[in-house]
């Protein structure tokens, strides 16, 4: 820590003040070095410091489950391009804005985090980083709802402004409000994007993923833009584009060379079956020698979600999700969806739980190099679109 | 410092500082003057100076634009110096002194004004103290990184609202300021530090750097500019950040000669005289005036008596923390030292410490005021909850 420490001492009661120690921001620089730009990778430093800091105070005080509402690699796909960290905690969605500015005038946020239906959260805390000394001051909020109602829209950086009188600083007004007023409404409507055909997304994609397009959330309208941010497979897909790596959501690829490292993170394994366990496992299922899983919390438990492919018949996959518990049920009510790369479903593309279920499967026929994406609800903890591409 | 002695004096005059020192109270006549009227239309002339305080905040909330305003500003002339004073002497290594602190707060005024919120037993002295002290902190923790930024540390540092403030204040047109700002946001994108810190020593973009930045400028403005305006080469760029670093060092500490405050016996302008007289009768009624007395001194003792019950239901570190705070006086950092822990703890339980005030506090609004709460109801009562332990903790009290 410097020397000359401008804002310890000067600290008032009201001020919460959350610290980075030494270790955090050695780990919060190496986690920010895989960006296409020095912009981007210091976007990432800061959003990670703050992260890291808030994450740290909400466990600690508040709730143990307090978690960043995205994995590491959807972390990477958003900061790449923008700037805000999703975080959840009992049942709500917070959204943290970092910035460096030393001033308070007014909450910026990126609209990605105000006008997209999936994105949109409950609050955003307006969270100021200083990398020097050291610590970061969670220095006011506002809900969706004010913040569409009584912020003003910059069409030169496409952001929702908060006037600093309109900013709620204390952030007890927040724990509090949620206890005595939990009726109070936090979000205001949101109408969702048009859909991007995939024809559209593609050619986006390949304009957007060349790195020296520096800022590319500005480059197109926001609609579009919008509805290929959304969309984590894609925007995914943008941020390996920029970076220069090639697609690491090949199935067939998992199943001969072994799973990428973005998706083991994620979950993904290969399961690889011993010939005579084959045979005791019967006909009903399939019999391929190896098959994919996606291990899943939904609602705090343990589900896995399984593609295997056909044993006879190229092309044609099975898709099954069941309870990692041996011998548990799928509650009633639960879906298992696929949906083309650009989200359109297709006949037979769902399963629905009407009552408790072992399992649900579907199967589908799918040509090389198409993708596919699967949903589940209710929805998993921490899901992102992701497009598995056969 | 020379308390004022009437009620005429306490809402018509101003601090004067010579050399950093009180030196005395001027009187601006036609502030006098409209006090004197009021007086004087009233048989037996009010003396209590929170009922003229009360009066002239209600006035000042139907006409802002009338002499209420400097009436206030005269009235809050001493919580504004006693604060002023202390924030002066507690960082001793600041460049202010206590007659910059004062100018620096006073001009703030507003604020106060209109965060005030006049129920539930709120004393606007004692909240206009709480403002201001904040403010003052503020404004010494940003002179403080500023003070040490290279120009182009602090152009990171500065939020686009202040960038844009500062480059009005400084009288750019429209257009000009739109150039400039795209110019700043080009600078931002293309120039980050690449170590994890020394954030404030950045040194001067390269000729690479600039050449880029330009480059940014000119294919964005297209988009960005209406009208695009003229292709920029980097030398340019680098002046107008210059320009734009200018104006907001500028703005962040105006020379005290442009403060926008009453100059002491300077005559406040044509608004005195322009009262609405039918206000004043209601306003001015003993039986309103004493019947709000009688219900804020009752709605206070409520408050100290749940807020009294809260405390002593808390942990004794969590009292002891506010304790030090507030009737010692002493910084998180401070207390930190004493209590041997870090003092990002003592700001996580001052914080979680006030959650339960702050909890206590509005469910009494709801139950007993049968206010519906919602989270503006709440956030006024922060500043309440905030006045109160001040006042409670303060030494002159025990």
């Amino acid at each position: 820590m410097t020397t000359d420490t401008t804002f310890l001492d000067l600290a008032s009661a009201t001020d919460l003040v959350l610290e980075i120690s030494p270790a955090q921001r050695d780990r919060a620089w190496q986690q920010s070095q895989s960006f296409s730009h020095p912009s981007s990778r210091w976007r990432a430093y800061l959003n990670q410091l703050g992260l890291s800091a808030v994450l740290t105070w909400l466990q600690e005080d508040y709730n143990p489950q307090a978690a960043a509402g995205q994995t590491p690699a959807g972390l990477r796909s958003s900061w790449e391009v923008t700037n805000g960290t999703v975080v959840t905690m009992d049942g709500m969605k917070l959204v943290l804005v970092p910035s460096e500015a030393i001033d308070f005038s007014e909450l910026r946020v990126p609209q990605e985090w105000v006008d997209l239906p999936k994105l949109a959260p409950d609050y955003y805390l307006g969270v100021q980083v200083e990398p020097d000394e050291g610590w970061v001051r969670v220095w006011g909020y506002c809900t969706h709802l004010q913040l569409k109602s009584r912020g003003s829209y910059d069409p030169s950086d496409r952001a929702y402004c908060l006037d600093e009188t309109d900013v709620i600083k204390d952030i007890n007004v927040l724990w509090v409000s949620r206890q005595l007023c939990p009726e109070e409404p936090t979000k205001a409507g949101i109408d969702p994007l048009p859909t991007l055909s995939l024809d559209r997304a593609e050619n986006l994609l390949q304009r957007l993923g060349n790195p020296a397009v520096l800022n590319p959330r500005l480059a197109v309208p926001f609609p579009l833009w919008g509805a290929l941010f959304e969309h984590g497979g894609w925007r995914q897909h943008l941020y390996n584009l920029r970076l220069g790596k090639s697609d690491l959501w090949s199935i067939r690829q998992w199943l001969q060379a072994g799973v990428s490292e973005v998706a083991v993170q994620l979950g993904w394994g290969k399961l690889e079956f011993q010939p005579s366990a084959v045979g005791a496992k019967g006909s009903e299922s399939a019999t391929a020698s190896a098959i994919l899983t996606r291990q899943l919390t939904i609602a705090g438990k343990a589900y896995e979600l399984r593609v295997i492919p056909h044993e006879q018949l190229a092309g044609v996959w099975r898709f099954e999700l069941q309870t990692a518990l041996m011998g548990d049920r799928i509650p009633g009510g639960f879906k298992l969806r696929l949906l083309t790369e650009d989200l359109q479903p297709f006949e037979n593309n769902e399963d629905v739980a009407t009552k408790a279920v072992e399992r649900l499967f579907i199967e589908v026929a799918i040509e090389p190099g198409e993708g596919l994406v699967w949903e589940i609800e209710p929805l998993p903890e921490n899901y992102d679109t992701e497009i598995l591409r056969f | 410092m020379r308390p004022r002695q009437t009620i005429i004096e306490i809402f018509s005059t101003f601090l004067q500082f010579e050399s950093d020192r009180f030196s005395g109270w001027i009187t601006d006549p036609k502030l006098r003057r409209s006090m004197q009227n009021r007086l004087n239309s009233q048989p037996q002339p009010e003396t209590s100076e929170n009922f003229w305080a009360i009066y002239w905040y209600k006035v000042w909330q139907s006409q802002p634009d009338s002499a209420a305003r400097a009436h206030l500003m005269a009235y809050l002339q001493e919580p504004c110096y006693w604060v002023a004073s202390k924030t002066a002497a507690s960082f001793a290594s600041s460049q202010y002194n206590t007659s910059d602190c004062f100018q620096l707060a006073i001009a703030q005024i507003d604020k106060v004004l209109k965060g005030f919120i006049p129920d539930r037993g709120s004393v606007l002295k004692n909240y206009a103290s709480v403002i201001f002290s904040s403010l003052m902190r503020e404004i010494l923790r940003q002179q403080r990184v500023v003070d040490v930024c290279t120009p182009w540390a602090l152009l990171r540092r500065i939020s686009h609202k202040m960038l844009l403030e500062s480059l009005k204040a400084a009288g750019l047109s429209a257009n000009a300021i739109a150039a400039y700002i795209l110019a700043w946001n080009c600078f931002k994108t293309v120039y980050v530090p690449t170590a994890p810190t020394g954030t404030r020593k950045l040194d001067s973009p390269d000729l690479t750097a600039w050449k880029a930045i330009a480059s940014l400028y000119n294919t964005e403005r297209y988009s960005q500019l209406n009208p695009p305006g003229n292709e920029i080469q980097p030398e340019i760029v680098e002046k107008w950040l210059l320009g734009c670093e200018k104006a907001v060092r500028k703005y962040l500490y105006p020379a005290q000669t442009s403060i926008n405050a009453p100059m002491p016996g300077q005559e406040t302008g044509e608004m005195v005289d322009n009262l609405a007289d039918p206000e004043q009768v209601s306003l001015l009624s003993k039986s309103i005036e004493l019947e709000e007395e009688q219900k804020r001194q009752s709605q206070q003792l409520q408050i100290q008596g749940v807020l009294m019950a809260a405390i002593a239901k808390m942990e004794p570190t969590a009292q002891e923390m506010l304790q030090m705070y507030y009737a010692q006086g002493r910084s998180q950092q401070e207390i930190a030292v004493e209590l041997q822990i870090k003092q990002y703890t003592v700001s996580r339980r001052l914080t979680k410490a006030k959650e339960s005030l702050l909890l206590t506090l509005a469910q009494w609004s709801k139950d007993t005021l049968h206010i519906s709460l919602n989270s503006q109801v709440i956030k006024d009562s922060t500043t309440l909850l905030e006045e109160w332990l001040k006042t409670h903790y303060s030494p002159s009290r025990n």
